[in-house]
C-alpha cells in the first residue's frame, strides 16, 4: 500500500537510538583488522603518460582479500595528497584516473561483495543490504565498513602519500561511508565530500521510499515481519546518524530535494548531526544525482582547499 | 544482402535454434496485493542461461508491458515499484551480469571491449541476443496487451526495438559511457583501430534506428536532459506512460503507508 505524500524534508525529525556499546563495537571491529598490507600490480593498458594505474590488493576484516584501483600521478618523488573514493551500492569502483590527474594518489576501493572482492563474500544485489541484517555482529556491512577503513590505512601507509593530507569522496553509499570514515579514522581523514548520503536514517527511509536499495528491507520484512525490532536494533550500529557526531573533519554535503533513493529528510538529519565545519548544498528538482554536474566543481574546490594537490594534466 | 544484414540475420537464426526453456520462480518478498514477482531463467545463444525479473500486475489484464534492457554495469535492480503498479515488467540481466554470471563474469571496465576486434567474437553479439530473447519472452506472456508494449534502456533498447518490430514505444537514454574504455583499447592496440571501428559499425544505433517502427524517445536526440534528474525523470516517465495509456507516477511522491 502506498500514499502520495506532501513532504517538508528540511523539518522532518529523524532519530536513531544509539546503542550503548556502539563505540566498543566498532573499536572491537577495527582492533581485529590485520596489519595494513598492499600488493600492487602495474596496469599498463590503464595507465597514461600522466597517471600510473595499479591493481591494489589488501587484507581486511576476517582476512578477506579486498581489491582496489590505485591511480598515482607520475611525479618527481614528492608526496601526493591521498584520496579514497567509495562506490555506490550497485556501482563498481571506477578507475580513478581523473582524480589522479588532479594530483591525488587515489584509491578506488571495491569493498567485499563488489567485483574482484567477491570470491569469499558475495551476497549479491539485491542482497547486501539484508545479509544477516538481524544480527549486528554478522551483518554483511560490518566487513564492508571495515574494508573502507582499511583502505584509508593502506593509503596512509603508502610511501608516495602524505598521510596528513587524505580526503574521502563519494556519493550515495560513498557519501554515507565518507561519514563513517571520518568518524572512525579522525586522525586520518582531513576532509570529505558526501553526496546523497545512504545508510543514514535507514529505518526511517523504509517509510519514505519504495526505491531500491531501501526497498530490499521492505521486501525482507514482507517475509519476516516478526524480525522488525531486531532489524531496527541491528541497523542502529550501522546508521550514519550515530557516526555523524563523532566527525571532526570538515565536510561538504550535497543532496537532491526530490531524491527517491536516499530521502532528503535523512540528508538534512545526518547533516544536522555532523560534527566539524560543514557545508550543505541542496538542489531543487534533483533526485539521487544530487546536483551533478553543477556540484562537481564544488567538490573539487572543497577537496583542493584542504588537500592542496598539484594537477599533472 | 549487406554484411550488416547478414550479421544480424545470423544472430536471429542462431537464437531461433535455441529453445528458451523458461523457468519461473515466484518471489514472495517482491510480491504484493498489487503485483506478483518471479525470477526467470532463460537460455540465449551460446547456449547461455540468462536471468530476468518479471512482475505481473494483479487482475485480469491485458496489461501494458515494459521490457527493461540492462544497464552498463554489474547490477540491474528489480523494476521500480511504480512501474510494477502500472505495467507488466521484465528486466533482463545479460550474460556476465549479476544473476547471470555463471560461467562468465563481466568485468568493469572491460566488458565494452571484450572480443571487439572481431564482430563474431564481440561479447555484445551475445548481449544483444540476450535482450532479443527477453523481448520474445515478454511478448509471449498471455497477460500483456500486444498493442501496448515498450522497451526501455540505453542503446540496447534501441537495438532491441530495431530487431524485434512490434513494440509501440522505445525509450533510450542514449549510449552507455564506454568511450574511455574504447579509447584505452585503441591506445594500447592502435593497430586494431580499423577492426574495432568495423565491429562497432555493426552496433551503430543510428544505423539500427532506421528499422524502428515504434514511437521513439532518444535522450540526446529527441530530448536534452536538464540534469535536474527528478524533473528529467518526470518527463521520461510521462512520455512512456502516455505511449502506453497509463497515468504518470512520481518515484519521490510514492511513499509506503
Amino acid at each position: 500500500m502506498t500514499v502520495t505524500a506532501t513532504r517538508d524534508p528540511a523539518t522532518a525529525v529523524i532519530t536513531v537510538p544509539r546503542p550503548p556499546d556502539f563505540d566498543e563495537f566498532w573499536a572491537r571491529t577495527l582492533d581485529g583488522l590485520p596489519e595494513p598490507d598492499a600488493a600492487l600490480a602495474y596496469l599498463p593498458t590503464l595507465s597514461t603518460d600522466a597517471v600510473a594505474v595499479f591493481d591494489l590488493r589488501y587484507t581486511s576484516y576476517q582476512d578477506v582479500e579486498i581489491a582496489a584501483w590505485y591511480a598515482v600521478p607520475r611525479g618527481d618523488g614528492r608526496a601526493f595528497p591521498g584520496l579514497v573514493t567509495i562506490p555506490g551500492y550497485i556501482s563498481e569502483p571506477s578507475v580513478p584516473r581523473y582524480w589522479a590527474e588532479l594530483g591525488y594518489a587515489t584509491l578506488s576501493v571495491a569493498p567485499r561483495g563488489k567485483l574482484r572482492s567477491n570470491a569469499v563474500f558475495n551476497p549479491g544485489y539485491p542482497g547486501l543490504l539484508t545479509h544477516n541484517i538481524v544480527d549486528h555482529h554478522t551483518y554483511g556491512y560490518r566487513g564492508f565498513y571495515a574494508d573502507v577503513i582499511r583502505a584509508l590505512d593502506v593509503l596512509a601507509a603508502r610511501p608516495e602519500v602524505d598521510a596528513q593530507r587524505i580526503g574521502v569522496q563519494g556519493s550515495s553509499q560513498g557519501g554515507g561511508l565518507g561519514i563513517v570514515s571520518a568518524a572512525l579514522r579522525p586522525d586520518l581523514v582531513r576532509c570529505f565530500a558526501a553526496g546523497a548520503p545512504y545508510l543514514c536514517g535507514i529505518w526511517a527511509s523504509t517509510r519514505l521510499t519504495h526505491s531500491y536499495p531501501y526497498e530490499e528491507i521492505t521486501e525482507y520484512l514482507r517475509v519476516h515481519p516478526e524480525q522488525a525490532e531486531e532489524i531496527q536494533r541491528s541497523l542502529a550500529y550501522y546508521d550514519g546518524m550515530n557516526f555523524a557526531p563523532l566527525v571532526r573533519a570538515p565536510s561538504y554535503v550535497y543532496i537532491g530535494l526530490e531524491d527517491d533513493v536516499c530521502p532528503p529528510e535523512t540528508g538534512f538529519a545526518v547533516f544536522g548531526e555532523l560534527g566539524g565545519d560543514k557545508v550543505l548544498d541542496t538542489y531543487a528538482g534533483c533526485a539521487h544525482h544530487a546536483g551533478l554536474p553543477w556540484v562537481q566543481p564544488k567538490i573539487e574546490a572543497f577537496l583542493a582547499g584542504h588537500l592542496t594537490p598539484e594537477a599533472v594534466r | 544482402m549487406s554484411e550488416f544484414d547478414r550479421y544480424w540475420r545470423a544472430v536471429d537464426e542462431e537464437l531461433a535454434a535455441v529453445p528458451a526453456g523458461p523457468v519461473l520462480t515466484q518471489v514472495p518478498a517482491r510480491s504484493t496485493v498489487d503485483f506478483t514477482a518471479y525470477d526467470v531463467h532463460l537460455t540465449s545463444i551460446g547456449p547461455y542461461r540468462i536471468f530476468g525479473f518479471l512482475s505481473i500486475p494483479t487482475g485480469d489484464g491485458p496489461f501494458p508491458a515494459v521490457l527493461e534492457t540492462p544497464r552498463y554495469g554489474s547490477v540491474n535492480q528489480p523494476p521500480h515499484y511504480r512501474d510494477r503498479l502500472r505495467y507488466l515488467t521484465f528486466t533482463v540481466m545479460h550474460r556476465g551480469q549479476r544473476l547471470a554470471d555463471v560461467p562468465f563474469q563481466a568485468g568493469y571496465p572491460g566488458l565494452a571491449t571484450l572480443g571487439i576486434e572481431d564482430p563474431l567474437s564481440y561479447v555484445y553479439r551475445g548481449i544483444v541476443a540476450d535482450c532479443l530473447r527477453g523481448a520474445e519472452f515478454l511478448r509471449s506472456r498471455q497477460e500483456i496487451d500486444p498493442a501496448r508494449t515498450a522497451v526501455t534502456g540505453d542503446d540496447l533498447a534501441l537495438l532491441t526495438a530495431a530487431r524485434r518490430p512490434g513494440f509501440a514505444a522505445m525509450r533510450s537514454s542514449g549510449p552507455p559511457e564506454v568511450e574511455e574504455e574504447i579509447a584505452d583499447r585503441l591506445r594500447a592496440y592502435p593497430e586494431h583501430t580499423d577492426r574495432i571501428q568495423h565491429t562497432r559499425s555493426l552496433f551503430d544505433p543510428d544505423r539500427h534506428a532506421e528499422s524502428i517502427t515504434a514511437a521513439t524517445l532518444r535522450v540526446g536526440r529527441d530530448l536534452e536532459l536538464t540534469h535536474r534528474d527528478a524533473e528529467d525523470d518526470a518527463v521520461l516517465d510521462t512520455w512512456l506512460a502516455g505511449q502506453l495509456g497509463v497515468a504518470p507516477m512520481s518515484k519521490f511522491g510514492l511513499v509506503p503507508r
